[in-house]
């Protein structure tokens, strides 16, 4: 089983309201110490012995860096960690750093799926959102990435804002389809404490959409985008074909083995899961002392990664293999939940044929219960 | 024996009892400047939270008077609160003579009255006393003409004291040792001993409070319980002075604690007396009446695992609280519970407190009900407190509820209201009569089971505190009684379904479902709940099924998080009652219980 490779890239031009991954507004002189730094905790991580076919650079905005620094970054984790000739390579990108030379220096590094932070094709929700770029600069950088010949284009749109009708919102996924993105990752609003949306929150001047709301969107969005030619292969990621699904993001649904290189980046090797430092000082300490720069780990039994492996699958459209889960955990899903099954089943939100029990759209929508509904044995 | 003195300080809620026995117990030098705190006998958390005395707390005093003699006090104090007059008629058995205090700006209230009533009942030697004279709003004219309408009472001799200020103190000590009389008791007598109160101690047993009315009690004696026959070997003997303090013997006319290495809880019977095994007294000394239960509701732990602890529990807390009662009852929401008697609501809130406390236990209770008289068609005759036990309407000839007759003093100005109050309580018979210039006493008759709810909050808001409640019990009256039921999904929920008057289902049934809607978290499909009396259906609320939980991103940073909360989820699911396949979580038992505010 091939891995995959996460490399965190912390660096934004601004903290946008509604972030909450460990990002900085650190300068110049921080971003090179990092860049190096990528190098030195790559060589540490050697040990672990892993074979890559994915490199996905994340953020954070990893287009913020300079092209050299991809390049070195890149050019280290590929000297020093074993990565395959046919590696899949992937970059997040915000669209105010999208220009014909970045681009024909993207593609020198050999990026195969470029991930567009367009986040909305309306300038007053970008407005909300406090990003950077307006709708026409979004337009722009995303017609520069297709003519950049990149093996898959991919586009973030956040839905679920106030005020957003579902019409409105229509018209934001027909314009991504009409401008030919493979891949799309649709996710709805979510407003996480500790950030200045989660204090508005809390002041009482700005909330998620009510639940029948969030689910009435939710539906929409799978079916529109289905119409419009695109599979929900996960409950936030749609696909034109197979080969433009996120073969990345998947390995961490189907639980294949991943290196997060970065601060708060995560990592699953065998059993045991382990995490960086979060904060990008205390992380760059641990690897200029030519330490790991772990912050924890937990060592996973087998209910745990049932359940782990339940709760993922179910979130994706090819659902839980019913087999695999028997031999690598021991657990006997249809046997311990013959009568919830048949319920969900009856319900329309599972569906159970050729060893998967997969959920549909309506059962995706309620994955987080579907998950809590299914034992697992004797410890779940 | 002529220098002990037993007494105990009885007076309606916050007219000061406590800190009075402050003022003596430091006037007495009983405890060290740097040990003192307000309130000291109030030594439960709760009582000190409240700022209520919940408990009779007694303590052994040494006090030289005026004319040099030295003297031991037994002191007493005991709590206001009606539901707690169980605990003040237990330490007035013990007494020859009690503190009668008066709140010099309140002035007589309703309390005052029972209580002066319930030491008349005991033949004790009643000395008044006006505290709070420091208040700007003292009227000591005014409260003695009180003392002599209201109580009867000589206001001649009423000492006066501000507890608080540590005014008129040593008055009241004197006139203990001087207007009260000693014990009388011959140490050589056979033993004699009235069990007034027990506390369970972990290490030691039981620790019996006592009286000692005749002969004497030593370690090494083997006694006997006279009513549960237990025989025991006495192993400690000593006085409560804040804390116990081991003495050679308790003689008679001795108020102190017992230790005999009693580890079955059910050979201790409060109000039992213990004697001599080889020479053993005559008579038991008259027992308690057993407390009465007026209000009851069933007690469920939180887990079903934790019965065998509440189980234990209710019986270690019985020893400290003669007042409760208990049975095994069940539930198929709640599974396996007690069904309890209180001698009102804050009695049962105070059990429910001291349980998760002291015990460590959470618990689900039932809505409160009163006791009904229920009469068949053949004439045959059931109570009832529990609505599992309501029978078939069919077979009920007449169903009647208990009456109380209420009392409620008041300054005049607040009459309107009041009346107004118990009508909507459906109060029948009310009169008031003048107690003094501008104060007056509403008389009324009303169903118990309409006083339980809040009546006394809405009574001190209505009168801005100045008004206070007593009442006896009546008679049992006729009634239209229903069963109501609350359906989830179709299926009846024990638990909470309830005894109510005809007039009240509709009101009550409705609540019940609202509280649910709010509290029962959306499930996949539609949750309907309903009100019902029989079959038919008196109210009604729905709770539309959720469609969407799943969070939007879950990638490798968040699948062990993810995981974590999932499993928390799991567990709390277990925890959840399934109601047909209904999940209620109890925090939605325990909001819907919640006494009511309706
Ligand atoms: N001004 C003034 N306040 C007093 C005096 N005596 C007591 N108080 C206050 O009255 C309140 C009630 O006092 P407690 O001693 O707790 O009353 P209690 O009679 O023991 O009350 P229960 O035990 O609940 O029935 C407290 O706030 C006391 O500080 C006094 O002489 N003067
Ligand atoms: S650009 Fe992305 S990572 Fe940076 S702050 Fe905004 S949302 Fe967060
Ligand atoms: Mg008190």
């Amino acid at each position: 089983m091939s891995a995959g490779l996460y490399i965190h890239v912390p660096f934004c031009a601004s903290v946008c309201p509604y972030c909450d991954f460990a990002v900085t507004l650190a300068g110049e002189e921080r971003r090179q110490a990092y860049v190096a730094g990528i190098g030195r905790e790559a060589a540490l991580a050697a040990a672990d012995g892993l074979k890559f076919d994915t490199v996905y650079l994340g953020g954070g905005t990893p287009s913020a860096l300079a092209a050299d620094q991809l390049g070195e970054i890149l050019g280290a984790v590929r000297g020093r960690l074993q990565v395959g000739e046919d590696t899949w390579t992937f970059l997040e990108i915000n669209p105010e750093d999208v220009s014909a030379a970045s681009v024909s220096a993207w593609r020198e590094l050999e990026v195969r799926t470029v991930s567009l932070g367009v986040q909305s094709f309306d300038d007053a929700a970008l407005g909300f959102l406090g990003r950077r770029h307006t709708a026409d600069d979004a337009r722009r950088a995303l017609d520069r990435l297709r003519e950049g010949g990149f093996a898959t284009v991919s586009l973030d749109l956040i839905y679920g804002l106030p005020g957003q009708s579902a019409d409105g919102w229509c018209r934001q996924l027909e314009e991504a389809a009409a401008r030919s993105a493979d891949h799309l990752s649709c996710y709805q609003l979510t407003i996480h404490s500790g950030t200045v949306f989660g204090r508005r929150q809390a002041r009482g001047s700005l909330g998620e959409a009510v639940e029948p709301v969030q689910a009435e969107l939710f539906l929409l969005t799978h079916r529109v985008l289905a119409e419009l030619g695109y599979e929900g292969y996960e409950v936030s990621n749609f696909a034109t074909a197979p080969r433009h699904r996120s073969r990345h993001n998947l390995k961490y649904w189907s639980h294949e083995p991943y290196l997060g290189l970065g601060p708060s980046a995560h990592s699953f090797v065998g059993r045991r899961r382990f995490w960086n430092q979060r904060r990008l000082r205390a992380w760059q300490r641990a690897v200029d002392a030519g330490c790991r720069p772990l912050e924890g780990s937990e060592e996973l039994g087998d209910a745990e990664l049932a359940l782990e492996a339940i709760m993922l699958g179910l979130r994706t459209a090819d659902g839980v293999d019913l087999g695999s889960l028997r031999s690598r955990y021991g657990v006997d899903l249809v046997e311990l939940n013959r009568r919830a099954i048949e319920r969900f089943c009856d319900g329309g939100h599972l569906v159970l044929d050729s060893g998967r029990l997969r959920p549909t759209v309506s059962g995706m929508a309620i994955a987080d219960t579907l998950a809590r509904e299914l034992e697992v044995g004797a410890s779940g | 024996m002529d220098n002990v003195r037993t007494f105990c300080i009885i007076a309606h809620i916050d007219h000061g009892k406590s800190t009075l026995a402050d003022r003596l117990i430091q006037h007495c030098g009983a405890v060290e400047a740097r040990d003192f705190r307000d309130q000291i006998l109030d030594s439960m958390d709760i009582e000190r939270e409240r700022g209520i005395t919940i408990k009779s707390n007694s303590v052994t005093l040494d006090y030289v008077a005026r004319d040099g003699r030295s003297y031991h006090l037994n002191l007493i104090d005991t709590p206001g609160h009606v539901d707690f007059s169980h605990e003040v008629r237990r330490s007035l058995m013990s007494c020859e003579g009690a503190l009668l205090l008066v709140d010099a700006s309140q002035g007589v209230e309703a309390q005052t009255v029972a209580n002066l009533y319930l030491a008349l009942e005991y033949d004790l030697e009643i000395v008044p006393v006006i505290n709070k004279i420091d208040l700007p709003a003292a009227d000591v004219e005014r409260v003695r003409t009180e003392i002599e309408e209201d109580l009867g009472l000589d206001s001649d001799g009423a000492v006066l004291c501000s507890a608080k200020e540590g005014i008129g103190i040593e008055d009241v000590l004197e006139s203990v040792v001087h207007r009260l009389p000693p014990p009388t008791g011959d140490p050589a007598a056979p033993l004699k001993a009235l069990i007034f109160d027990a506390e369970y101690d972990p290490y030691r047993g039981a620790v019996l409070l006592v009286r000692v009315m005749e002969g004497t009690l030593r370690p090494g004696q083997e006694v006997l319980l006279m009513h549960t026959d237990a025989h025991y070997q006495v192993e400690e003997v000593g006085l409560l002075q804040l804390r116990r303090v081991r003495t050679a013997e308790l003689a008679a006319g001795a108020v102190g604690y017992v230790i005999a290495g009693v580890k079955a809880v059910s050979d201790i019977d409060v109000g039992d007396t213990i004697t001599e095994a080889e020479r053993p007294a005559g008579e038991p000394v008259p027992g308690y009446r057993p407390a009465k239960p007026v209000v009851f509701s069933s007690i469920y732990p939180m887990s079903n695992e934790e019965y065998p602890e509440l189980a234990k529990a209710l019986e270690k807390l019985k020893l400290n609280d003669a007042a409760l009662t208990y049975d095994k009852d069940s539930s198929a929401a709640l599974g396996f519970g007690f069904r309890c008697g209180f001698l009102g609501l804050l009695h049962l809130e105070i059990v429910q407190e001291r349980l998760r406390r002291e015990y460590d236990l959470s618990l689900i209770l039932s809505a409160p009900s009163v006791r009904y008289r229920v009469t068949f068609a053949d004439g045959s005759v059931r109570w009832i407190d529990n609505p599992s036990e309501f029978p078939e309407p069919g077979s009920i000839e007449r169903t009647e509820e208990p009456f109380i007759k209420a009392s409620v003093m008041m300054p005049e100005r607040y009459l309107g209201q009041v009346m107004e109050l118990c009508r909507e309580r459906r109060g029948a018979q009310t009169n008031f009569h003048y107690l003094a210039v501008g104060r007056v006493e509403l008389i009324s008759e009303m169903p118990l089971a309409d006083v339980l709810f809040d009546f006394n909050d809405r009574l001190k808001s209505v009168t801005q505190g100045y008004g206070s409640f007593d009442y006896e019990m009546l008679d049992y009256r006729d009634t239209d009684l229903v069963k109501v039921d609350i359906l989830v999904n179709g299926e009846p929920v024990d638990a909470l379904a309830q005894l109510v008057h005809r007039d009240k289902a509709r009101p009550r049934a409705l609540h019940y479902c609202e509280r649910l809607a709010e509290t029962i978290p959306r499930q996949q499909f539609k949750i309907a709940i309903q009100g019902a009396i029989g079959g038919q259906v008196i109210a009604r609320t729905t709770i539309n099924a959720f469609r969407k939980d799943v969070t939007a991103k879950c990638y490798g940073g968040d699948i062990t998080r993810k995981r974590k909360l999932l499993e928390k989820q799991k567990k709390g699911k277990k925890r959840m009652k399934m109601v047909g396949s209904v999940e209620i979580p109890q925090s939605a038992f325990v909001a819907v219980l919640k006494t009511d505010k309706d």
